[in-house]
């Protein structure tokens, strides 16, 4: 899982080091800055998280494609308005072109929601058709494609920021602060989403709760 | 002992560390996950290994990076016709003409007004008025040389008899 970096700076020696974020997406971005045919090399970097992320809110193949192609389009045109804006203290992560490719995909699925009024129903049987089935092992497939549909309408049934922060951390991986990030949120109060979602979605599934473990 | 919103910032935090070691780790043993919730635990662990990443159809993948290619060398024209140079303006001082100057008289005799002179042109003409002496001399020295061929006698005498009464 890609992860920020982080490097000290300064006389190490006589000052405290300075933390300084680095961005690992830097230099790509710098390339297609100076020279727009290389944003090739971040397209094919992200095509698939963005996409999976669409799909995931919107539910339709074709409505995720659509999402995903004026994502990408959006991000080309408004490259030079990009500013990598990240201060130590904003914690790992904040105000990466990750998060900025995000948080223009989410607006994009905001304003196709907006206009269609499409709601995310559907893509749990769809997810369920899309496992790729292990044709040695039939029955232990076909188990698999039910726990898999169980745990897609556990997900789907969230209220849309809890599913949102969930598929951002499970099936992106994006960091709590990247979430935080995107959906223009304190860490803090994205972690306790994301505490709450999993919550919900254990008592969705039939997980026992017989109390904290200590 | 924290209570009501402390509590849950707290088992928050906890699910937070136990998230970043599981999805670090990609297995379902994480090294944290003391204190942990034991339903947010199992809610966890279904969700890293179930829910699937979905990538677009190989098709669309590259349809699309042919259009953001055309996007790209769209945006990479109007930098191009002008990026290499700079606009300036050419300083072409506006001549100080005598009062009573007529444009249409010739005044090379007298020499140019002051400031009014043509140095791009200048090379041109030299140049085309070199060509056409050039040109005039290698005519004349061409027609005062007779040619010693058969045919060319034969003309010359045709051409002379044109003049003569029949």
């Amino acid at each position: 899982m890609a992860r920020p970096v982080f490097r000290t700076t300064g006389a190490a020696k006589t000052a405290a080091p300075r933390i300084v974020h680095l961005d690992l997406d830097r230099p790509l971005v710098e390339a297609a800055r100076r020279d727009p045919a290389r944003f090739e090399a971040l397209y094919r970097r992200y095509l698939a998280p963005v996409y999976s992320f669409a799909y995931y809110e919107l539910g339709n193949h074709h409505a995720a494609e659509d999402a995903t192609a004026r994502t990408f389009l959006a991000a080309l045109t408004n490259l030079h308005r990009f500013e990598e804006r990240a201060q130590p203290e904003d914690g790992a992560g904040a105000s990466t072109f990750k998060v900025w490719l995000f948080r223009i995909a989410r607006n994009v699925i905001s304003n196709d929601r907006r206009t269609a009024r499409r709601h995310p129903a559907a893509p749990l049987d769809a997810a369920s058709a899309a496992i790729v089935a292990d044709p040695l092992n039939v029955e232990g497939e076909a188990v698999r494609r039910d726990e898999a549909s169980e745990a897609w309408r556990a997900v789907g049934r969230l209220p849309g920021d809890r599913r949102r922060a969930l598929v951002l951390r499970f099936v992106d991986e994006l960091s709590t602060a990247e979430i935080a990030g995107v959906m223009g949120r304190s860490e803090g109060a994205v972690r306790v989403l994301l505490h709450r979602a999993l919550r919900t979605v254990a008592h969705d599934l039939g997980v026992p709760r017989p109390g904290r473990r200590r | 002992m924290p209570f009501g919103r402390d509590v849950i910032e707290v088992d928050a935090l906890v699910t937070d560390r136990y998230l970043d070691s599981l999805l670090a780790a990609r297995e379902l043993v994480p090294a944290a996950g003391e204190g942990l919730d034991r339903g947010v635990r199992l809610a966890s662990e279904r969700l890293t290994r179930d829910l699937p990443r979905f990538h677009p159809s190989f098709r669309f993948e590259e349809r699309l990076a042919v259009r953001l290619a055309e996007a790209a060398a769209a945006m990479r024209l109007p930098a191009a016709a002008g990026a290499e140079g700079e606009i300036r303006a050419v300083p072409f001082p506006a001549p100080e003409l005598p009062v009573g100057f007529d444009p249409l008289v010739d005044h090379r005799d007298g020499g140019d007004p002051a400031g009014f002179s043509r140095p791009l042109l200048l090379r041109g003409a030299v140049a085309a008025s070199a060509l056409s002496l050039a040109g005039a001399a290698w005519v004349a020295w061409r027609r005062s040389r007779t040619s010693a061929s058969p045919m060319a006698r034969a003309a010359r005498a045709a051409h002379a008899m044109r003049g003569r009464p029949a």
